[in-house]
């Protein structure tokens, strides 16, 4: 199942040896007079959509170069009015690069919590963009970025929301949710009713509803608690394990349900 | 004539990358050779142990600067088999795409870089350019140009964008072309066979007893190829040859290397039909939820004990272009793997370096380790 490789003999000959790579190259030389290879940049940018028809081009023709497409990952956008803080883009950075700082909210005049990148230590590999729910933490084609100080590296919430608006492309690749997903279970009897799960979900998605106060019987104590329960409505849960994480007892885990 | 030790390297343009070959040399004649690496030590393994499965991924990309994604489809391919998931079959096929996408530019990075120490520059330009495409196809439907991230565990990130199986057969109708040129280029040029035949002969039984793989033990005469001999992913269902050679020298691994790359493109042909034609799923049904495409780590650990995913162990070996990468890894129940382990086969091939080094002159050197494909990346880890 081997294929033995073909030697091929070099020409007895001298003048040849020189003649044919020289052929070759002339040939290519010619080929690049009419279609170079390469771009004169920063005056032709790849990302200039007459590059993405010519990249690859026809079989036969020059070469042309490459071209930026949608899905590079290059800077983050993000929109400010849409994060939900999550919190999700920070706890899938494989470089600990993303920081939620407090911005003021441009409607509800509130603070909230937003990305913040240190650019010096990202990686682009585009994790955080895929693991928001929303869709407002994207990576763009934009590609440039040099700075004098490393503190210029760290781009603050309202310096991504203006990569946002100068509405460069943005990556087309939402991904999919994958279906059964885990979902947020209670461990009811440990639970208090503290309320501190539905405070701090971002979506709103649990609701405190009342359960019966069981009569004690006699000599009985019943514990001391709010009697109310979390209830997760799961389509709207964006599974940011938030409420998990501010538990006091401890009892919201990730489990199926049965 | 007294005899004295010289340091090729760390800086030196013969080494391709931050390691230091120390010759000891009798006049013009090599008569030690001790290959010195670990400079570009990142300590891979025990970062990888820090790390969810998925995240290891992005230092597969750095572990290897010209080969990302063959190393990523090595790290998965283990981590699979610790998880017991299943990728879907279009994924496979993608992942075998990939790889041989891969295989392509390594090999045409190789040439370039190869036919550059030995002083021809128009065929590292040609090499370079060509190579620019394949990079062109990853960015295509990976979003980067070399440290991709596309593999996750149970299957890939996405789907191939709309038309990208009519642009990559347009490449490869482009690439075949240019094997002749290159070709024309080296084997028609009797200067370029005077450098190279006859140098750097490592014979068959050398190369098995020193851990020598890939395409250098396949121009030793044998023909062993993981993708035949334990095929992984689609390889088993794709028709193709083991390039081989048998003069076991510079020139011998030359020829291997450009079969590869020709069958390369014959492989991704059967794969392109086979992706119109199939389309599907490209991430398994149910994987962890820390392994799901949007994850999150939690707050706390605690929750581990509540649920842990069964333990297992993977291993993985694959034809990575340069020769039999293998990887191990350790799965014992929680987010992260317990112990990674890597074999990279620049690091034996490399280590091999006094036994075909010595014997010829200090300027064979270039040549023969140009012929070796040396990253240094993966070798230090």
């Amino acid at each position: 199942m081997s294929a033995a490789a073909p030697k091929e003999k070099p020409s007895t000959n001298p003048i040849l040896w020189v003649a044919r790579p020289m052929a070759t190259a002339a040939r290519q030389f010619a080929k690049s007079l009419i279609r170079p290879s390469t771009i004169v940049y920063p005056f032709e940018r790849l990302e200039d959509p007459k590059f993405r028809e010519e990249v690859a081009v026809a079989a036969g023709k020059p070469l042309g170069v490459g071209a930026v497409w949608d899905n590079y990952r290059g800077v983050h956008a993000l929109n400010i009015a849409t994060c939900i803080s999550c919190n999700l883009c920070a706890f899938s950075c494989p470089d600990v690069c993303i920081q939620m700082v407090a911005v003021p909210d441009a409607q509800t005049k509130r603070l909230k919590k937003c990305p913040e990148i240190d650019y010096g230590k990202c990686s682009y590999c585009g994790f955080c963009s895929d693991a928001c729910p929303e869709g407002c933490l994207t990576m763009t084609t934009r590609y440039e970025l040099s700075a004098t100080k490393r503190a210029d590296m760290i781009y603050s919430p309202e310096k991504l929301y203006e990569v946002f608006q100068r509405k460069l492309p943005m990556n087309p690749i939402r991904l999919e949710r994958p279906k059964n997903e885990d979902a947020i279970l209670l461990d009811a009897p440990l639970c208090i009713g503290c309320n501190a799960c539905a405070r701090d979900c971002p979506t709103q998605c649990i609701t405190m509803l009342d359960i019966p106060k069981p009569t004690p019987k006699p000599g009985e104590k019943l514990p001391r608690r709010i009697w109310k329960e979390p209830v997760v409505n799961d389509s709207d849960c964006v599974r940011c394990g938030t409420c998990i994480s501010v538990c006091p007892k401890e009892c919201l885990f990730w489990g199926t349900h049965t | 004539m007294s005899e004295m030790w010289i340091n090729m390297g760390p800086q030196h343009p013969m080494t391709h990358g931050l390691w230091n070959l120390r010759v000891k040399i009798d006049g013009e004649l090599i008569v030690d050779a001790d290959p010195e690496m670990g400079y570009l030590h990142r300590g891979i393994e025990k970062i990888s142990e820090d790390r969810h499965y998925n995240e290891v991924v992005t230092l597969m990309d750095r572990c290897c600067y010209v080969a990302g994604m063959s190393w990523e489809h090595l790290y998965i391919l283990a981590s699979e088999q610790a998880l017991s998931i299943a990728p879907p079959e279009r994924a496979e096929y993608i992942r075998t795409m990939a790889d041989e996408f891969q295989r392509l530019g390594s090999h045409l990075m190789w040439y370039a870089a190869f036919v550059q120490d030995l002083g021809l520059m128009s065929p590292f330009l040609y090499g370079m350019r060509d190579r620019d495409l394949i990079l062109d196809l990853f960015q295509s439907f990976t979003g980067a140009r070399m440290t991709y991230e596309y593999m996750r565990v149970g299957g890939v990130r996405n789907d191939l964008p709309p038309g990208f199986t009519d642009r990559a057969r347009k490449v490869m109708d482009w690439l075949v072309d240019r094997f002749r040129e290159y070709d024309a280029l080296c084997l028609g040029s009797d200067i370029f066979r005077k450098r190279c035949d006859g140098l750097g002969v490592l014979s068959q039984a050398q190369c098995v007893e020193l851990g020598v793989t890939g395409p250098m033990l396949r121009s030793a005469g044998s023909s062993r190829d993981l993708r035949k001999d334990r095929p992984y992913s689609a390889y088993d269902r794709l028709e193709f040859d083991v390039a081989r050679a048998d003069a076991g020298d510079v020139t011998a691994r030359y020829l291997v290397r450009m079969e590869e790359m020709r069958q390369s493109v014959r492989i991704v042909r059967q794969i392109l039909d086979w992706l119109d034609t199939h389309p599907g799923p490209v991430m398994a049904e149910r994987v962890p939820r820390w392994l799901g495409a949007p994850y999150a780590p939690i707050g706390r650990e605690d929750y581990l004990l509540k649920r842990r995913y069964p333990k297992g162990v993977g291993f993985s070996a694959i034809e990575e272009p340069h020769g039999e990468a293998q990887a191990y890894v350790v799965n014992e129940g929680g987010e992260h793997p317990y112990r990674v382990k890597f074999r990279s086969p620049v690091f034996a091939n490399l280590s091999a370096a006094k036994h075909y080094l010595v014997g010829y002159h200090v300027a064979d050197i270039p040549p023969i380790m140009g012929s070796v494909d040396i990253c240094v990346g993966e070798c230090d880890r």
